[in-house]
């Protein structure tokens, strides 16, 4: 027995090992499902809310790494694309797969912590800046009916978790006995402090106009028209919050935190393996969640910018009876041999084959557009999704747009900025905001 | 059986250690050796020591900086050199004076053809070679395009240094095409050994030309719309203005030359102030600016590469025909003596002086950097800055530390 598993390729080794685990812990799952089925479903069905709650925190974790993923291959192309140069164009179609690569290798990377370092603090900072990030994720409606957490002090609860973000960033630059790490975690707190109160006092006037801090009620207010949007009557509002935004996220021109021509990267700086890629994922998920609060609050969120006439495709497949069976059989044998026909008969060059793979692409790149299309119109949550996530990767663009073209700011006049500018602003929108409403009424 | 004293090191609990690793103790490790050490390594209330480089990623090569900080403010700076010294200057007495010119090519490793330039006029001098006129429109022309390429990488650098990302990718573009056409004259990309006791090693050739004719022809408005990524952004701009400013008294007084000079107002251009070459007969202007802060020095320096394309432009079409090599023996021996050198270099005043023996090798050569001169004002210039600023500073005055370290 011994000889044959050493004999085992390290695959076989894993599959021998793993398939037998799988059978019986399968097998335990049916006993227990039919044996305790009924009780557990009662127990779900009685505690609805906090399953809907685990269920919703899961699938934003899962969510977060390729969110951020996406912002990263993003934010490569789009940089390069700007310097002239082509960007990641080797892993997968047009380089798409290389953040995900990159994630990768940043597991596999040593995981290191320098001699000097508080090991407990320094491995738990990480932890506590993606977990501030994401759990920002919790309050934003992403269309309809799909929101994790209906708080009634939904942009309260978001302000607060996002002020979590700058304890682990002090807690790393303060762990990591580096220099380097404690100037960048100090200015980190000196920034975000300060970018905090211009972020909160620009969205006051807002909460006057909309009466409530429920992000749900705040998009559902702003509708059916793009002019009913908050970003009309809050115009200065929208300003400062994007660049407090911009801050608060630490991204050019603000990125004093993790400058590298000046203080190498920051609280960073000592980060190694995992630990780093959670900073990294943090940060991302950072721009995401700051530009989906923005589209939130003052560009109508998930609705769409003026009412679609209404529209319904009736989907009753039952009734077409043997027609639907046919349909499935028959269509795409139709529709790939109609669309390969082009390809093989108006250019000599090409294969028989090569030809039918090409219509077959075509034929799947149709159908999955028709059936986006029906979903868009008979589902509400499909048309507020695809609304709201072109709207927040619009303003993902212009971060990484900044990004590319603006130089870093000094920190005094960074700071300078935030007292001397952003607060009067931000005070007088409140006010102004306030008069109008005391003025004209409700 | 002794007790075992060792301990499981902190990163791989199987490894053993025999003594406990600490924390090091603060530089530098050795007791002060001058007044000025020990007052640099003395720590005010609140201070602390930071060091930069030699591995930083802007320090432009292997400078090594601590800083004495207050908070975020740069109370001290003391620069640590030497992390590239190779000893050219003795490299150079122990070659002919043919080889001499290679080793001392990569000093700058930027501008490598004001560094031949320099010692290649003053072993003529020494020769008493008259060198073809064609030859000295070759030189011009090719050295004016390596200015345009040094300066053009100073403007990547230091925007790199204030945290723009895409200038300094824009402007390899411009030094790349300039590059690759001098690596067609010369055969070289960088160290481009090609100027001669008495000449140049090669005529303009085809694809130079062609090159060179299609660059010219979109140069200006390519670099205009690549300044304009810089000049016109605000945040640029406020950074840079009134950021390490020097008087033109001090600036004189730290021995400073070329385009840090002529941003604190004096007009000093070894091309018009002590010609060579073929300069006189060369119409071009010397941009000077009052300021004398980073803003200025940067503004300077890229003034100066239009007038670079204006004497490109000259030369293009007063290029005459004939030798580009004087008639030379293969083994010079100079008669006894001494001879002074100074160009005008992309930094400042590049200069050489040679002492001849009467030998084959040169008895003595002393290569006077402007980049060495310059760093020494940052002692200057740099208290009371931030720590991001310090980087700006120090790219401003466009060191390479292959010529400060020789």
């Amino acid at each position: 027995m011994s000889r044959a598993w050493g004999r085992l390729t390290l695959p076989g080794k894993v599959v021998f090992t793993l398939v037998p685990l799988l059978l019986v812990l399968s097998v335990a799952l049916v006993i227990v499902i039919a044996v305790f089925g009924g009780a557990m479903l009662d127990i779900l069905v009685a505690n609805v809310g906090i399953v809907r709650f685990l269920v919703a925190v899961t699938i934003l974790l899962l969510l977060a790494p390729p969110s951020a993923f996406i912002i990263i291959y993003m934010e490569m192309k789009i940089i390069a694309l700007m310097n002239l140069r082509l960007g990641p164009d080797r892993v997968g179609p047009w380089g798409t797969l290389l953040s995900t690569v990159h994630g990768l290798k940043v597991l596999m990377k040593e995981d290191f912590t320098p001699t000097g370092a508080d090991r407990i603090v320094f491995t738990w900072a990480p932890i506590v800046v993606f977990m501030a990030s994401v759990m920002g994720a919790l309050v934003i409606p992403f269309a309809p009916g799909l929101i994790a957490q209906d708080l009634n002090v939904g942009l309260l609860y978001f302000f607060a978790v996002g002020g979590l973000s700058v304890v682990g960033l002090l807690m790393a630059g303060w762990s990591s006995y580096n220099k380097y790490s404690l100037l960048g975690g100090l200015r980190s707190a000196a920034q975000m402090i300060s970018y905090e109160i211009p972020l909160t006092l620009s969205v006051v006037g807002l909460l006057i106009l909309a009466g409530t801090m429920s992000l749900n009620t705040i998009v559902e207010n702003q509708g059916p028209w793009f002019t009913d949007w908050y970003v009309f009557q809050q115009p200065l509002g929208f300003v400062i919050f994007f660049i407090a935004a911009t801050a608060e996220a630490n991204r050019t021109p603000f990125d004093l935190t993790e400058a590298d021509s000046e203080i190498v990267a920051g609280f960073a700086t000592e980060y190694s393996g995992m630990r780093f890629g959670f900073f990294f994922f943090a940060e991302y998920i950072n721009v995401f969640i700051m530009s989906a609060l923005l589209v939130t609050l003052f560009l109508g969120g998930w609705q769409a910018p003026f009412p679609f006439p209404e529209l319904h495709i009736a989907l009753d497949p039952g009734s077409l009876g043997i027609w639907l069976l046919l349909g499935i059989a028959i269509v795409p044998v139709v529709a790939t041999l109609v669309l390969a026909a082009p390809f093989y008969l108006l250019r000599s060059s090409t294969p028989w084959w090569q030809a039918l793979i090409a219509g077959f692409l075509l034929f799947n790149v149709l159908a999955v557009g028709a059936v986006l299309g029906i979903a868009y119109v008979n589902f509400d949550f499909v048309a507020g999704i695809l609304w709201f996530m072109g709207k927040t990767y619009a303003f993902v663009f212009v971060f990484v747009w900044m990004r590319g073209t603006l130089p870093r700011i000094r920190i005094d006049q960074l700071m300078g900025f935030a007292w001397k500018w952003l607060l009067p602003a931000s005070l007088v929108n409140l006010f102004v905001t306030a008069a109008a409403i005391v003025v004209v009424g409700n | 059986m002794t007790t075992d004293t060792r301990r499981p090191s902190a990163d791989d609990p199987r490894v053993l250690l025999d003594e406990e690793i600490g924390v090091y103790e603060q530089i530098p490790p050795y007791p002060p050796r001058t007044e000025r050490e020990a007052e640099f390594y003395t720590l005010g209330d609140g201070q602390m020591f930071i060091n930069m480089g030699p591995q930083h990623p802007s320090t432009h090569g292997v400078l090594r900086v601590v800083l004495k900080l207050d908070g975020e403010k740069v109370v001290d700076i003391d620069p640590v050199l030497g992390y590239l010294h190779r000893g050219v200057e003795k490299l150079c007495e122990n070659a002919d004076y043919h080889q001499a010119i290679c080793y001392t090519d990569p000093l700058e490793y930027i501008s490598s053809l004001f560094c031949e330039w320099s010692p290649v006029i003053a072993f003529e001098k020494l020769l008493d070679v008259e060198v073809p006129r064609r030859a000295e429109y070759i030189r011009v022309l090719s050295a004016e395009l390596n200015r345009i390429a040094s300066h053009a990488l100073f403007m990547g650098w230091f925007a790199l240094d204030l945290g723009g990302l895409t200038p300094i990718l824009w402007s390899f573009i411009e030094r790349d095409e300039i590059v690759e056409m001098l690596a067609a004259l010369t055969g070289q990309r960088m160290l481009f050994n090609y100027f001669r006791i008495g000449g140049v090693n090669g005529d303009l050739n085809h694809e130079f030309m062609s090159r060179l004719g299609f660059w010219m022809s979109r140069a200006t408005q390519q670099i205009e719309s690549n300044l304009t990524l810089l000049n016109e952004n605000e945040l640029f701009v406020r950074r840079a203005r009134g950021l390490g400013t020097i008087d033109s008294a001090t600036a004189l007084r730290m021995c400073m030359t070329g385009p840090n000079l002529r941003a604190t107002g004096l007009p000093f251009d070894v091309r018009r102030a002590h010609p060579y070459s073929i300069y006189p007969e060369l119409d071009f202007d010397i941009p000077t600016r009052t300021e004398g802060d980073v803003l200025a020095r940067y503004l300077l320096r890229m003034d100066e590469i239009k007038q670079s394309l204006r004497i490109i432009d000259q030369c293009l079409h007063q290029m005459p025909d004939g030798p580009i090599m004087a008639r030379l023996p293969r083994l010079l021996r100079p008669r006894p003596g001494r001879a002074y050198a100074a160009i005008e270099g992309p930094r400042g005043q590049y200069s050489t002086y040679a002492i001849s023996d009467g030998t084959d090798q040169p008895f003595r050569m002393r290569i006077h950097d402007p980049s060495f001169i310059h760093l020494q004002s940052v002692g200057l210039l740099m208290p009371g800055n931030l720590v991001a600023d310090t980087m700006a500073v120090m790219a401003s005055l466009d060191p390479i530390m292959g010529g400060v370290d020789k």
